[in-house]
């Protein structure tokens, strides 16, 4: 059992040290090559545009989106939700693959970029949101996982889950936990 | 319940930018030429660094209407620089909405003895550090992000080279010290001893660290990533070269990829002409930048 974390550009690495903690094997992937034996997925936050852009390089998102829509356990943390997402505001639509609505840069600039209480689950934790995108609606097959006072800050589709902020600058043991049983099983979420 | 710009917030900015290129533009048309080559933020310069050194002159913060107009556009984080110890032109970025300040030594000095108290400001800092205890001192006032000092406007690497070399010396001394001499190093090297405990226990740096400075080629972005450095700033590099988009791309595609020859030597292809360089040894004592700070 291996996760593969994209390492185009971003936090990877703190999700790599999610996943030492929880003692959960890994590859990077910067390439196509890199795929093969992954049977769980990591998209970190960063810069979306510059990720898209690095990987033209190379192809490497037809084969990742391949590999999603085979149904393996997937997790995006902000821009890794920008990158999951069917349709993007102010940006651009990539792997497209959860039927949601997100807007780039939708909580402000840097300097409106905070620390907040979120529901996770029925579970409470401060976690931070930097620049983070907007969850603006989305579909049926779509449930929500996470909240912050009226937002919707997490959803789950299937074998899909992506966040608005960045569970892995905090591993708490309630993510920990739910990190890896659902690296292992898929969904095993409680519903809201 | 949120709480705005939290330390952990400031450097988690910083975090985002890991494997990433920041690069130096001067208007809305090389800023969005930035962000199509997968720049993951725009610094917002009045004159890049080359043409400072050239033109000579006090070098001040870059004008509100180019600031604001590199914001309206892009969507990636932009940086602005502030003189060393200028805090009113810290408070003016801060107001202006920028995501990132870098208190440059590019810029001429406004304070001789002290930096800018940054803790006091909601946008984060990334300053420039020669060393390890330059680089703590600045963490202690603050700073959520530490870049080299490398000689800006060369595009000569060996000094960015220097001074990666040396804070992994400092880091590596301070992680395999006794908790004793802990004290008695902090004081060595002119450094706050709650940072010089926390290296001690994280191991690294509390906090990201750039290269910067003389930049000006994949393969230098490749060298400074695979020195440790955790991103890359490049600055007259990509706008002083032949063929500043192609430079560009090919730069970020070395920095994600930077411990791939083949990939290195397919992105250096075609790529026209480098900027022309300047040897450190030409350069006037008074003239070297990283001397700047305190």
């Amino acid at each position: 059992m291996k996760t593969g974390v994209l390492a185009l550009q971003g936090s990877f690495y703190d999700h790599v040290q999610s996943l030492e903690l929880i003692g959960q094997d890994y590859v990077l992937i910067k390439d196509t090559a890199d795929l093969p034996g992954v049977n769980s997925l990591i998209l970190p936050g960063g810069e979306s545009t510059s990720m898209i852009k690095i990987q033209e390089n190379n192809d490497l998102f037809s084969g990742l989106k391949k590999l999603i829509e085979s149904g393996i356990p997937t997790l995006g943390t902000c821009a890794g939700l920008i990158l999951l997402a069917k349709d993007v505001i102010d940006g651009e639509t990539s792997l497209g693959v959860l039927n949601t609505v997100v807007e780039r840069n939708a909580y402000g600039r840097q300097n409106q970029s905070f620390e907040g209480l979120v529901d996770l689950m029925g579970n409470k934790e401060m976690y931070c949101f930097i620049r983070a995108p907007k969850i603006l609606s989305y579909e049926d097959s779509v449930s929500p996982i996470a909240t912050i006072e009226n937002d919707v800050v997490g959803v789950i589709e299937n074998n899909i889950v992506g966040l608005s902020f960045h569970p892995e600058l905090t591993n708490d043991n309630l993510y920990l936990d739910w990190l890896s049983s659902f690296l292992k099983d898929g969904v095993n979420v409680r519903s809201l | 319940m949120k709480i705005e710009s939290t330390f952990k917030i400031k450097k988690g900015l910083a975090e985002m930018l890991k494997g990433g290129v920041i690069m130096d533009v001067v208007n809305a048309e090389q800023a969005v030429i930035a962000e199509k080559s997968g720049a993951v933020a725009v610094m917002a310069l009045e004159r890049i660094p080359a043409d400072i050194r050239a033109e000579g002159g006090v070098a001040r913060m870059s004008s509100v209407e180019t600031i604001q107009e590199v914001i309206d556009s892009v969507s990636i984080p932009v940086m602005a620089k502030a003189r060393i110890g200028h805090f009113v032109e810290a408070q003016m970025l801060e107001s202006l909405g920028i995501d990132f300040i870098d208190e440059s030594e590019v810029l001429t000095p406004a304070d001789d003895k002290n930096h800018i108290y940054k803790h006091d400001i909601k946008t984060p800092f990334v300053n420039g550090a020669t060393d390890i205890g330059e680089a703590c001192r600045r963490i202690g006032e603050g700073a959520a992000m530490i870049r080299t000092k490398g000689e800006a406007g060369t595009g000569n690497v060996i000094e960015a080279v220097k001074h990666m070399r040396s804070m992994t010396d400092g880091i590596n001394k301070i992680k395999t010290s006794d908790q004793n001499e802990l004290m008695s190093l902090a004081k060595e090297i002119r450094a706050p001893f709650d940072v010089v405990k926390d290296i001690h226990e994280l191991g690294k740096l509390p906090v990201v660290n750039f290269a910067a400075g003389g930049i000006a080629t994949p393969a230098d972005a490749a060298l400074m990533m695979q020195l440790g450095c955790d991103g890359v700033f490049v600055g007259s590099g990509i706008f002083k070269s032949g063929d500043p988009k192609e430079r560009a791309e090919a730069i970020v595609i070395a920095t994600t990829n930077y411990n791939d020859p083949e990939k290195l030597i397919e992105v250096s292809k075609n790529l026209g002409e480098p900027m022309v360089g300047i040897n450190i040894d030409d350069l006037d004592e008074a003239e070297k930048l990283a001397k700047r700070g305190w």
